[in-house]
């Protein structure tokens, strides 16, 4: 190359880029050092929106008082901003790799001191990810302001919203993580509820009460497998089979097996007298579903037939034996939908009823409330419903931001790359 | 009754009309024969999923198997439409034989199937977040085939080289463009169904570390001379990012049973 230039010698280009970039990292990287990790609770609001706004206007500041500077133009380009890409990355996929702790899990025994001390295992909080989303705001602001200088075109549009969108989401999810509360909430059938448990295992008196009035579960009906008796592996063990039951008469081929399916009770109970045992109808809490079936095949000379019962916490399960190693099982059937239908008030006097299921969560002043599990030993009889409340105050600015964004992206699908290398 | 079995009576009709499109792409110049022959093997091949999707009672996104499936369809799409557009011959070649590969893994080590779908993907976020991923999947394939075949035949480019390269850009904008789209659908479901937009789970972690991977490209070609070469090679960069994001990640310690997106695993 004709003309080498020496580095810090304008323009700049990657290399000052990279040494920058490095650079914050490594300031990142003292501070989490010396420091540790960053409690989110000492930016909560007021801090976090004072930051947020001195930050913008910060940038508008220092833009227009250093109208034309080479150092301040330099940051809203491709030389600034590739490098700053790919540290990020370089840090997004060390998060990646390594388990990840929350604040009040990090002691956790999967975590290695060497990665500790980068802050590694609590990646979002460590100095070193804050720092570098704040320089990447500082290029991505720069570059807008920079842009502004153009004269509009409509092309500018997808621009726009790509860079303003992505400043708005980081920007506003950033800071705003430091005010987003979730609580598990554990409630009784019949039972109102105040309190929830935060993250950190202490235990807090809400604005909103929950009265869980009934909990239904929805089960998918049973799946038939063949299981090594002694390892209670499902078979074939490279490609495990299941049959999904959906009707008697019918016939489920599984590992080699023929099973016909004889006799379904989806409500059962074990009935045993002095000679053997066998399922009848029980309609009460407790109930096991029981299928009969016939096995043949291959190495069955005479067929089998046979009670298979997945049990509940009342009734033992019970399977169909067709030789020494093998055997014909019912598994636990999957949950296809769970319902709490609550009431809920507030402190402030309101109240209202609903359902509220997976997908479904409900919203009560600023809180909204999931459904999360529920007493998963006690199956379908579950009378016990765990809720997750969530108070995020900053969404609605994430949300702006994630909608500029996917509308940049519809810009960005139609204009496509502009042909200037040709 | 579509069942996992009847694939291979599809799935081979399809890639035969797939190369016939691609064979007839290298010695014709008229597009139409090839276009009608790849048209035909889409056709053929998406009845198969309309067919699990109707068999299943739920559209077939479920598990890795079902994901490849969609993945095997939009792959020869992402290559009659950069045929379409570029007259390049071997893309539809390339195309045919990554769904080959797909198809072949899908005949080999099919996954089990049944029609259960676990609430949290009950949503009508589901259909259009996976549809959209594995579509955007397809196209940015379409611009690791153009990076590879780019850093192989470098040397004897010459004119050809600024088309290409045009290529790999477009591909990737419209590829980009989509995984916004989808990551953030996934976002906004991720509110309703767990409560939070975004959590660093590894597998969001990884969208995260691919969608900025591809923002690098797009932003380092923008401007005063990029290093052909250096570009092409990003792109491999962020498409191995993809397959972590894909599946790769079920595989890191990092996941190991805390992941809410390892589903397919039973
Ligand atoms: C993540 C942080 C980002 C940074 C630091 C950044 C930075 C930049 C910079 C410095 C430019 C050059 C502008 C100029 O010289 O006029 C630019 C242009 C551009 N950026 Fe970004 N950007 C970011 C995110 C995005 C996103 C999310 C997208 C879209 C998905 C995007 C798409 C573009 C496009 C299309 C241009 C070219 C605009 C044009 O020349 O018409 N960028 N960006």
């Amino acid at each position: 190359m004709p003309d080498k230039k020496k580095i810090w010698e304008h323009p700049w280009g990657y290399a000052e880029g990279f040494v920058i970039a490095m650079g914050v990292l490594l300031v990142g990287f003292a501070l989490q050092i010396f420091v540790g990790n960053i409690h989110t609770q000492v930016y909560r609001y007021p801090v976090n929106l004072l930051i947020g706004v001195i930050f913008t206007t910060g940038l508008f500041f220092l833009y227009f008082s250093a109208k034309n500077n080479k150092i301040i133009y330099w940051f809203a380009t491709v030389k600034a901003t590739v490098p700053a890409l790919i540290v990020s990355v370089a840090l997004i996929i060390i998060m990646g790799i390594t388990p990840q702790f929350s604040g009040a899990m990090a002691e956790h025994k999967g975590a290695h001191k060497l990665f500790s001390i980068w802050g590694w295992h609590n990646m979002t909080t460590s100095w070193t990810f804050v720092f570098l989303c704040f320089y990447m705001l500082f290029i991505i602001g720069i570059t807008i302001l920079k842009r502004t200088r153009q004269p509009f075109k409509t092309q500018d549009i997808g621009f726009y919203l790509n860079h303003i969108g992505i400043y708005v989401a980081l920007l506003g999810g950033m800071l705003g993580s430091a005010d987003l509360q979730r609580m598990k909430m554990t409630v009784e059938q019949g039972n109102v509820e105040w309190r929830a448990t935060a993250d950190d295992g202490k235990i807090y008196e809400l604005p909103v009460a929950v009265q869980l009035d009934t909990f239904k579960i929805e089960e998918y009906p049973p799946k038939i497998v063949i299981i090594n008796s002694n390892t209670g592996k499902v078979q074939p063990e490279k490609r495990p089979e299941t049959y999904l039951f959906y009707g008697t008469g019918k016939t489920a081929h599984l590992a080699g097996y023929t099973i016909q399916l004889l006799e379904y009770l989806p409500q059962a109970g074990v009935v045993q007298d002095s000679l053997n045992f066998r399922y009848a109808p029980f309609i009460m809490d407790g109930a096991a579903s029981a299928i009969k079936i016939r096995v043949s095949g291959a190495d069955v000379t005479t067929p089998i037939e046979g009670w298979i019962s997945n049990g509940s916490y009342m009734f033992p399960y019970h399977v169909v034996d067709i030789n020494k190693n093998h055997s014909v099982a019912m598994a636990m059937p999957e949950v296809k939908k769970y319902v709490s239908q609550v009431s809920v008030f507030t402190k402030k006097g309101h109240s209202k009823k609903a359902n509220i299921e997976v997908n479904k969560p409900l919203s009560v002043e600023n809180w909204m409330i999931y459904q999360l599990s529920y007493d998963e030993e006690k199956g379908k009889y579950a009378t016990t419903s765990v809720f997750e409340l969530v108070k995020d105050p900053y969404l609605g600015v994430v949300y702006t931001g994630i909608l500029m964004l996917m509308a940049g992206s519809v810009f960005l699908f139609m204009t496509g790359a502009k042909n200037k290398h040709v | 009754m579509m069942k996992w079995e009847y694939f291979i009576y599809f799935a081979l009709p399809a890639i035969l009309l797939w190369l016939l499109g691609a064979y007839n792409a290298w010695i014709k110049e008229d597009k139409k024969k090839p276009t009608i022959y790849t048209i035909a093997g889409l056709i053929v091949f998406f009845m198969f999923i309309v067919g699990m999707w109707i068999s299943l009672e739920r559209p077939p996104l479920r598990t890795m198997g079902e994901t490849r499936l969609w993945y095997s369809f939009f792959l020869p799409v992402a290559g009659l439409v950069t045929y379409k557009r570029w007259g390049f011959k071997w893309i539809m070649t390339f195309s045919t034989i990554l769904s080959l590969v797909f198809i072949i893994i899908n005949i080999a080590k099919p996954d089990i199937h049944n029609k259960t779908l676990m609430p949290a993907l009950q949503s009508p976020w589901f259909s259009p977040h996976v549809i959209i991923y594995m579509f955007s999947y397809a196209i940015l394939g379409a611009a690791t085939i153009v990076a590879l075949y780019y850093l192989v035949k470098r040397k004897q480019l010459e004119a050809q080289e600024n088309n290409l390269l045009n290529m790999a850009d477009n591909l990737v904008y419209i590829g980009i463009s989509l995984i916004t789209i989808a990551m953030f659908m996934g976002a906004l479901w991720a509110k309703q169904a767990w409560g939070h937009y975004w959590s660093w789970d590894p597998k969001e972690t990884w969208a995260a570390a691919t969608w900025l991977c591809y923002l690098i490209y797009i932003h380092y070609r923008l401007h005063a001379k990029p290093v052909a070469k250096t570009a092409m090679i990003m792109l491999l960069v962020a498409f191995i990012s993809l397959q972590m994001c894909w599946w790769g990640v079920n595989y890191l310690p990092s996941a190991q049973g805390r992941s809410v997106h390892v589903y397919s695993k039973q």
